[in-house]
């Protein structure tokens, strides 16, 4: 089987995060970008897949600055092939519409039996990217997905519902698989392995095609959480406490 | 030729031939193994044989044992002519060796020595059959026993052949230069001489059929010690403890993951091993109950060399078996991976064995091939994770390295800007640990009150890599360490003081010579080493005597390790606090459990933590109400320990540098070192 996952990198929760002038963007001065922890589950999903069934997993990214380290250790790990999109100075992020719109022109020439992307990304919560690349490849999309199994010859993708739910979907042909959870958490490369994929393996870069985008949203206003009026605490005795109460129940007109 | 002649012949051809066959054949798995070497300094080599070897200096850690064993093992060096007099005899009918069995003093000092060899080996059957210390449990106890007593027989059967001998008036020396001989001799006096000659004779027997079949054993366990010991004695490791080897790369695998990764050197620490369990028995893993017994683990390596060395030289046989063998794993199936894991790299086993077999290397090249298969376990790698992307074991930002200054009313110097005297590598704990960070700015208030010139790294400093190295992972030391090194190399400072014992060793031990900006090695220190020279000096002034009465807790990195024992000895004698040393103190010191990587994993099941034995053995002592430290990952490990060991209320847990600044702190009036009035308030210091 022929995975191919897509990785997006996001900012590093560890470090301050600041909203630049324009008040709608964070301030990427001084931001450390990191692969989205799900796209990590799901390159362990599809190289677990690969360690059952067979097949090759390559992963894509785009070229959002440093992220050579993170494809050479996708190799360590047991990737085939890794690829990074260039082309566009990507560095101040890039729109979930625009990012479906570039892989669907890289997938275009990779024919493939699967594609997993991780349901989600900390930057924006939408869960858009592997869903609005299904619909442009019109594949069908399964999303917080936490298992993928081959029960007689079909796959079968386990869906992971609110509430303790999980259903198991049984998928035929191709088609875009959100993970929320690989089988067993990212695996760990030593360092040495890393080094030498540096130098054995390469990056295939490709440039980024005509990405038409019919619509996006964009953000109007980014804030830090705001704080409201602060809780007043009542203090004193029962009696105090209860005649405050009443006083107070009054004025906001819960009592008459 | 006689029939004796001919018995003893072919008995001690055939003897003689088992044991060179049985020496060859582990001479030929030794070569299995990876080169060592090469092999310098030779007059320390032979100094190191003098001392372990004939002086038998690290037995005496064991003092009866120690003793004991000391006249078995001179016993055996000057009885050897006796043993050679006897074959010889066999050989050569009236063949006399001269001197050794016909000198008087000589021949004194044979019949005194067998008598202690007698005493040595009573010792020991005592100490096994009687005593039964817990550090014999898994080892060979029946060969151990066994030995002891062919060697008893050995000796008695000689003196009472020889007593016999005076008796009948056939010994070569005077009565009077025998006088055990004499003394075992006596009971058969009353015997006719022709009865006599046969119980000399069948002493002489047996006394030479023990000898040749001991001899055949001799390669088989732990006695093959009596053969290898001087060579392993004299081609041991004399790089300083602290520097680990790196690993062994074989077909793209890093460390070992087959026993013939091992160096053959390493295999000939296995074949010394005379399982006398001495590692065992100070190891904090085992005592703590965690599955790791050092001397299992090299009695396993030894057994499993062994047998996969038989199999890879087999040329035919038995397929199926040797299949078996072959498909058994190193790790995994001889040495499970939680042994491995198990291990704090406190150096008490190394430092403790007699012979110098070494435990940690091995099982940090085992760990590095676990980490390779992708089998360290989830914490471990989560932390390894970080240390690799920020460079910190805590996983936050690098930014915040230095976020602990901002509580100082002072500036701690960016030296990667201004040139300082002293660097000070402050350590991921004591940097980031929010635990710690009152206890960094007072390390940081006393070196500014004793005028130190000091800066930090800010964001530059990375984890030294010490532990992260000892937990297997070569690559991502290698990494930490040179951005380290490119970070110290921009900077201008003539030293460097670090907090945790860990960095200060690998910096030490481990890190290329040229740290500094000229590429000059600058001296590193560990910061109670800096304090003892500022109060020594008289540039730190204490004003204030404490009168308390405290234990110290020896870090492994800064005492086995690296030798420094008096130095915070002597800052806490100075700020006027009465040591009470616990019973396991200095070189003996029991580890926290927090090393090698350890505070990273998962803790495992355990009887009784060593940290929590540590600070009960603590309590134990009268008057001691505070537990000194030295090391912010004793701080940490110690301050749960006395909480979870419910002694809150009897013990606190205080770093050194929190007395030190206590000290310097008001007071009446500000007086020198050598004048400290006795603040009559202190109380008990500790606790107010």
């Amino acid at each position: 089987m022929n995975i191919v996952v897509l990785i997006k990198f996001v900012p590093d929760l560890v470090e301050d995060l600041e909203i630049d002038a324009s008040t709608s963007l964070l301030d990427r001065s001084f931001l450390r970008l990191i692969p989205n922890e799900l796209d990590e589950h799901a390159l362990e999903e599809a190289i677990l897949l690969k360690e059952r069934l067979g097949g090759t997993v390559t992963a894509i990214t785009v070229d959002f600055g440093d992220v050579d380290e993170t494809l050479f250790t996708a190799v360590a790990k047991g990737t085939d092939r890794v690829v990074k999109i260039t082309g566009e100075d990507f560095s101040q992020g890039v729109s979930n519409e625009k990012l479906a719109a570039i892989f669907q022109g890289v997938l275009a020439d990779l024919p493939c039996d699967l594609i997993l992307t991780g349901t989600q990304a900390v930057d924006d919560l939408d869960g858009f990217v592997g869903a609005l690349l299904a619909e442009r490849l019109g594949l069908p999309y399964v999303g917080y997905v936490t298992k993928i199994d081959v029960q007689d010859g079909k796959l079968v993708a386990r869906k992971e519902y609110p509430g303790g739910l999980n259903a198991d979907i049984e998928i035929s042909g191709p088609a875009v698989l959100g993970i929320q959870a690989a089988e067993k958490p990212p695996r760990y490369v030593v360092t040495s392995k890393v080094m030498e994929a540096m130098k054995k393996a390469s990056i295939d870069e490709q440039e980024a095609g005509e990405a038409s985008v019919e619509a996006e949203l964009p953000v109007q206003r980014m804030s830090l959480p705001e704080t409201g009026a602060r809780a007043e605490m009542i203090e004193g005795s029962a009696a105090d406490v209860a005649a405050a109460l009443l006083k107070l129940f009054r004025e906001r007109g819960v009592l008459a | 030729m006689t029939a004796k002649t001919i018995i003893v012949l072919l008995g001690f051809l055939a003897a003689f031939s088992l044991f060179a066959y049985r020496v060859y054949i582990r001479f030929r798995h030794m070569r299995l193994g990876q080169p060592a070497g090469p092999f310098d300094r030779w007059g320390a080599r032979l100094g190191s044989v003098l001392e372990f070897v004939a002086a038998q200096a690290r037995l005496f850690r064991y003092p009866g044992t120690g003793l004991a064993h000391f006249f078995i093992f001179w016993g055996f060096v000057l009885l050897f002519p006796t043993i050679l007099q006897a074959i010889l005899e066999g050989l050569v009918p009236g063949l006399v060796l001269p001197v050794v069995a016909t000198f008087g003093p000589v021949v004194l000092l044979q019949d005194l020595i067998a008598l202690t060899v007698i005493l040595g080996v009573l010792y020991g059957l005592y100490y096994r059959l009687i005593v039964r210390p817990e550090r014999y449990k898994g080892s060979h106890q029946f060969e151990g026993n066994l030995v002891l007593v062919f060697i008893f027989t050995i000796m008695v059967t000689l003196l009472c052949s020889n007593g016999i001998r005076q008796n009948l008036g056939a010994a070569r020396v005077a009565a009077g230069w025998q006088p055990v001989s004499a003394l075992l001799g006596k009971p058969f006096a009353g015997l006719s001489p022709h009865a006599q000659e046969i119980v000399e004779q069948v002493c002489w027997w047996v006394h030479l059929g023990v000898v040749l079949v001991f001899l055949t054993l001799l390669p088989l366990g732990k006695h093959f010690h009596v053969v290898t010991s001087i060579f392993n004695v004299l081609l041991r490791n004399l790089e300083p403890p602290g520097r680990l080897a790196p690993p062994v790369r074989v077909d793209g695998s890093e460390g070992a993951g087959r026993v013939e990764h091992f160096t053959w050197r390493q295999m000939l620490d296995w074949y010394s091993c005379s399982e006398c369990g001495r590692c065992q028995d100070v190891c904090p893993a085992y005592n703590s109950g965690a599955p790791l017994s050092p001397k299992l683990l090299i009695m396993g390596l030894r057994a499993h060399l062994l047998e996969r060395g038989n199999a890879l030289l087999a040329q035919n046989g038995q397929a199926a078996t040797q299949k078996a063998v072959l498909d058994k794993r190193l790790t995994g199936d001889v040495l499970p991976d939680d042994v491995l894991w198990a291990c704090t790299t406190c150096y008490a086993c190394d430092q403790e064995c007699p012979l110098f077999v070494e435990h940690v290397q091995p099982i940090v090249d085992m760990r590095r091939y676990l980490l390779t298969q992708q089998r360290g376990d989830q914490q471990l790698t989560a932390a390894l994770e970080s240390l690799r992307r920020y460079g910190n074991s805590f996983g936050k930002s690098d930014k915040q390295r230095a976020k602990w200054t901002t509580g100082l009313d002072f500036n701690v110097k960016d030296v990667r800007k201004q040139p300082a005297k002293t660097l000070w590598f402050v350590g991921d704990y004591a940097s980031y640990s929010p635990a710690l960070t009152e206890v960094t700015q007072a390390t940081a208030r006393v070196f500014q009150r004793a005028g130190l010139d000091f800066g930090v790294l800010y964001d530059a400093e990375r984890n030294a890599g010490n532990d992260v190295r000892r937990a297997g992972e070569e690559g991502l030391f290698e990494l930490l360490a040179q951005k380290n090194a490119a970070a110290l190399a921009k900077c201008q400072f003539e030293e460097i003081v670090t907090t945790d014992p860990h960095s200060y060793n690998t910096l030490k031990n481990e890190y290329p010579a040229g740290l500094g900006a000229a590429g000059v090695s600058p001296a590193i220190y560990h910061y109670s080493e800096v304090l003892d020279r500022a109060i020594q000096s008289g540039q730190l002034t204490l004003r204030r005597k404490l009168d308390y009465t405290v234990t110290y807790h020896d870090p492994c990195y800064l005492g086995r390790y690296n030798g420094v024992y008096e130095a915070p000895r002597r800052v806490l004698a100075a700020l006027g606090c009465r040591i009470i040393e616990m019973p396991r103190n200095r070189d003996r010191a029991l580890c926290c459990g927090a090393g090698g990587g350890r505070i990273w994993m998962d803790e495992g099941k355990v009887k009784e933590r060593p940290s929590e034995n540590r600070v009960r053995e603590a309590a134990g002592l009268p008057g001691v109400d505070c537990f000194v430290v030295a090391c912010p990952k004793d701080l940490t490990m110690y301050r749960d320990a006395v909480k979870t060991a419910g002694l809150e209320e009897r013990l606190i847990v205080k770093d050194l540098a929190e007395l030190v600044e206590e000290a310097c702190a008001g007071g009446p009036q500000p007086c020198g070192a050598n004048a400290l009035p006795v603040d009559t308030q202190a109380g008990s210091p500790c606790h107010t």
